[in-house]
């Protein structure tokens, strides 16, 4: 799909510049769409998820519940689907009082990732199956046009504020989303399968490949390490516009001696987990070469945190 | 040279669901920690490791596809989970050493 190709920094600075948001403002009479995107210093553009906006606006969700962390890069607020048609850019989300499959089938044409209808509006025709069929989200607000764009608009600048001193701990500030997965100890089935979640998540926002490469190595070396040596753990993965940290906690036997477990080449993988190929004794030192920031809390007999920090 | 053009010319066989790519470069090691550590994305992964956990290791790495050496049997359960994500499965009766030396020869080097 053209939208979920990754932008180039050259297509983002085309998209900011203002004399590019003014071209398509002189083709119409009031300005019907405005962007989610946040400047930071190094003008890299932001997206937000749909959860984000249905929160805001306290919308009820009519068709699309399992996709709400879907992203999108602009509100497109309009009742004239040629207008829609003529200027919305993929991966929008279109805000409309036009409760009919003529609005959802027009925001799929133009590739947008959903439709909000307002004012309480919800179609009575085949629009939830057109939806559904077609991966749109469909979600109802009762606020009325105007209301909806400014609670978006605040929401948005609640979440990135226009001074830019925010630092790198302030996660709540600037999170642009946040995952939870679980690790269950010795489960060598599925031993993996949380790295490669991260991956594809981090995949669709479009960070740099390499940047992801690294998390991906990161997250399943200390996966595995769970899989090997504790019996379950909690993994967070959390994105602002500066930094991606994922937190392994685990329940386990703990690490008696960080200093010799970074050591390479050092294991207390058994037999068994040898002979699968784990064990090589290179795990906690492929997190430290991969990571920007590297935290390690253990308590013998009681668990391991590992936080680990990449700055984008 | 491409994953299609290995299994044409050396005559592998191809077990998973999955795109041709161009192939960089060789690694071979069962060991999967020295794979995320070492292998670089496109290389061809050579290996008689044949449980579900190669293919997370090979998604995560990038490698161009995973060859089982040695006529080692490939449980449905690993093809399964690579045709998902669409990562390259190859089979060959071949030894690894015998293989290295055919790849060697078609000139693909450790890069």
């Amino acid at each position: 799909m053209r939208g979920a190709k990754r932008r180039s920094n050259l297509d983002v600075q085309r998209l900011l510049r203002p004399d590019f948001i003014g071209a398509r403002n002189d083709n119409i009479k009031t300005f019907t769409s405005f962007e989610l995107v946040y400047l930071d210093s190094k003008s890299k553009a932001t997206i937000v998820e749909i959860k984000m906006i249905r929160d805001a606006l306290e919308a009820s969700v009519i068709e699309g519940e399992d996709r709400l962390d879907a992203m999108v890069e602009q509100v497109y607020a309009s009742d004239l689907m040629s207008d829609v048609l003529a200027f919305g850019r993929p991966n929008s989300i279109l805000l409309t009082g036009l409760a009919t499959q003529q609005a959802v089938i027009s925001a799929h044409m133009a590739e947008f990732k959903g439709v909000v209808f307002i004012r309480g509006k919800k179609p009575k025709d085949g629009s939830e199956k057109f939806a559904r069929d077609n991966h749109l989200v469909l979600l109802s607000t009762e606020l009325d046009m105007y209301d909806a764009c400014l609670r978006i608009d605040s929401a948005k600048r609640r979440m990135y504020p226009e001074t830019k001193t925010s630092s790198v701990g302030q996660k709540t500030e600037e999170m642009l989303l946040s995952h939870e997965f679980s690790i269950q100890g010795n489960d060598f089935t599925n031993a993996g399968m949380v790295s490669t979640e991260v991956k594809s998540i981090l995949k669709k926002i479009g960070l740099d490949p390499k940047l992801i490469r690294r998390v991906a190595i990161s997250t399943y070396e200390g996966e595995m390490n769970v899989v090997m040596h504790a019996q379950r753990a909690k993994v967070n993965l959390w994105v602002t516009p500066k930094l991606i940290e994922v937190t392994i906690e685990d329940e386990g036997k703990g690490i008696p001696d960080v200093e010799l477990a970074m050591q390479e080449g050092f294991t207390t993988a058994t037999e068994e987990m040898r002979a699968m190929g784990f064990g090589s004794g290179m795990g906690l030192p492929n997190i430290k070469k991969n990571s920007d920031e590297l935290e390690i809390k253990s308590e013998v007999g009681k668990g391991t945190i590992l936080q680990m920090r990449f700055f984008i | 040279m491409t994953t299609q053009d290995l299994i044409e010319k050396i005559g592998l066989k191809p077990l998973s669901k999955f795109e041709h790519r161009k192939v960089n470069g060789v690694f071979v090691s069962d060991m999967l920690s020295d794979v995320m550590a070492s292998a670089k994305s496109g290389n061809l992964w050579l290996t008689v490791q044949t449980h579900k956990s190669i293919v997370p290791a090979a998604n995560l790495v990038d490698v161009s596809a995973i060859l089982i050496t040695g006529g080692k049997e490939v449980p449905q359960e690993t093809v399964d989970l690579a045709s998902k994500y669409s990562i390259a499965i190859l089979s060959t009766e071949l030894p690894t050493f015998e293989l290295v030396g055919k790849l060697y020869g078609l000139g693909l080097g450790s890069k």
